[in-house]
């Protein structure tokens, strides 16, 4: 009954495209995003790149309270940050997975803030950037990958 | 089976706020670049009000130019959290850390530095309980007796926690610290009946809860704090 259910959800989240472990307190990676190991994702569109950070992060971070949006028209470099969320009396920088210029900035931040912990794929992303150097996706890491790494981290303490 | 944990701790008595940004910058870009464990610094301020990155500063309640009056500086910052006051009496520590190799988010990590500080005031008798949400620090009763601000860049921390001794709770009237009305601050002074020992000795005690929620199996005291000190002043 259990291994039937276990197939039922597998399907279920193949076709929503969730990556689904089964293991306790696991966060939500999606399949067709790409991860840096600072915990942000980025959705490739052609040359056109939305960025976030990733259910485990928003998890780790606790109740973001203000997020520093980057400026539109500034460049962004990958593996630098672009930026701040703020939570639990913590700032802590948030790192471009992808060097390009910002085009678009999620204003609906600067009023809901928590929008990056109920929704950090969907309504909490932060920038839309348009890509200098569509290689260096290659550096990133798939759902896959980024599962491992997420697990890896959690289990060191 | 994990490699053991340094935490190398630097006492450095009354420093400039300023000069403990430039301190913490180096220290950090040393961690990032692993030529440094884990280091703490341990210290008091001159009197200085400081602001967070989502600089509040209707929160504090003079005018700026009254500030030398009353001898004391104001500093922004990029740490997460709002107006506070340093003086002398309080104990701090910035702790110079990497979260990623012990897994540890900010949520974690300021939780920890909140049952360190927690951990402390039982020493003295005194019940210190983790703020309520939205309330992050370390209160008795309704009154707070520790904050904390930090900041996390590529995972490594500084900034990090205040604790008071028995400062000038004066100081305080002119800010609405932490942005939380109507709540009293307080101190170790005010809230035990026990007799507090040098101050050498509770910063000391604090430190040792501090190494002690976190982990660490080894704690060495580096013993020169000039050598820390004498960063080369840009200005």
């Amino acid at each position: 009954m259990a291994l039937r259910l276990m197939l039922a959800s597998s399907r279920i989240a193949s076709h929503l495209r969730i990556s689904v472990s089964h293991r306790a307190f696991s966060s939500v990676v999606l399949k067709d995003l790409k991860y840096a190991d600072s915990h942000e994702w980025v959705k490739i569109e052609g040359n056109k790149a939305t960025v976030g950070i990733t259910d485990h992060a928003q998890e780790h971070l606790g109740d973001v309270v203000y997020v520093k949006l980057p400026d539109v028209g500034r460049s962004v470099s990958q593996g630098e940050s672009f930026g701040a969320v703020e939570s639990v009396k913590a700032t802590s920088d948030i790192n471009s997975p992808i060097s390009g210029k910002v085009l678009q900035v999620n204003k609906d931040l600067s009023e809901s803030p928590a929008l990056v912990n109920s929704s950090p794929y969907e309504e909490g992303w932060i920038m839309k950037v348009e890509l200098s150097d569509a290689g260096e996706v290659k550096k990133l890491m798939d759902s896959d990958k980024y599962s491992k790494f997420c697990e890896e981290e959690d289990s060191k303490h | 089976m994990r490699s053991p944990r340094t935490l190398e701790v630097w006492r450095l008595g009354t420093v400039n706020y300023l000069k403990s940004l430039k301190i913490q910058d180096k220290l950090v870009s040393e961690r990032k670049s692993h030529q440094i464990p884990d280091t703490l610094l341990s210290l008091e301020h001159p009197p200085t009000y400081t602001l967070g990155k989502r600089r509040t500063d209707h929160n504090l309640l003079i005018p700026q130019s009254q500030l030398t009056k009353i001898g004391a500086e104001l500093h922004y910052t990029q740490r997460g959290g709002d107006i506070t006051f340093h003086g002398p009496h309080q104990a701090i520590l910035y702790p110079i850390i990497s979260l990623r190799s012990i897994g540890f988010g900010a949520r974690n990590y300021v939780e920890t530095l909140e049952r360190s500080m927690i951990e402390f005031a039982s020493m003295y008798g005194v019940r210190a309980r983790a703020g309520n949400k939205c309330e992050t620090g370390v209160w008795v009763g309704d009154r707070k007796i520790g904050a904390i601000g930090v900041r996390i860049s590529c995972g490594i921390t500084c900034h990090g926690l205040a604790f008071n001794i028995d400062p000038d709770l004066n100081y305080f009237e002119h800010i609405v610290p932490c942005g939380i009305a109507d709540k009293e601050v307080t101190s170790l002074r005010r809230e035990t009946d026990a007799l507090l020992p040098k101050e050498e000795v509770i910063h000391k005690q604090l430190i040792t809860c501090f190494a002690k929620a976190f982990s660490y199996d080894d704690v060495v005291w580096k013993e020169d704090p000039s050598f820390i000190l004498d960063t080369k002043d840009d200005g």
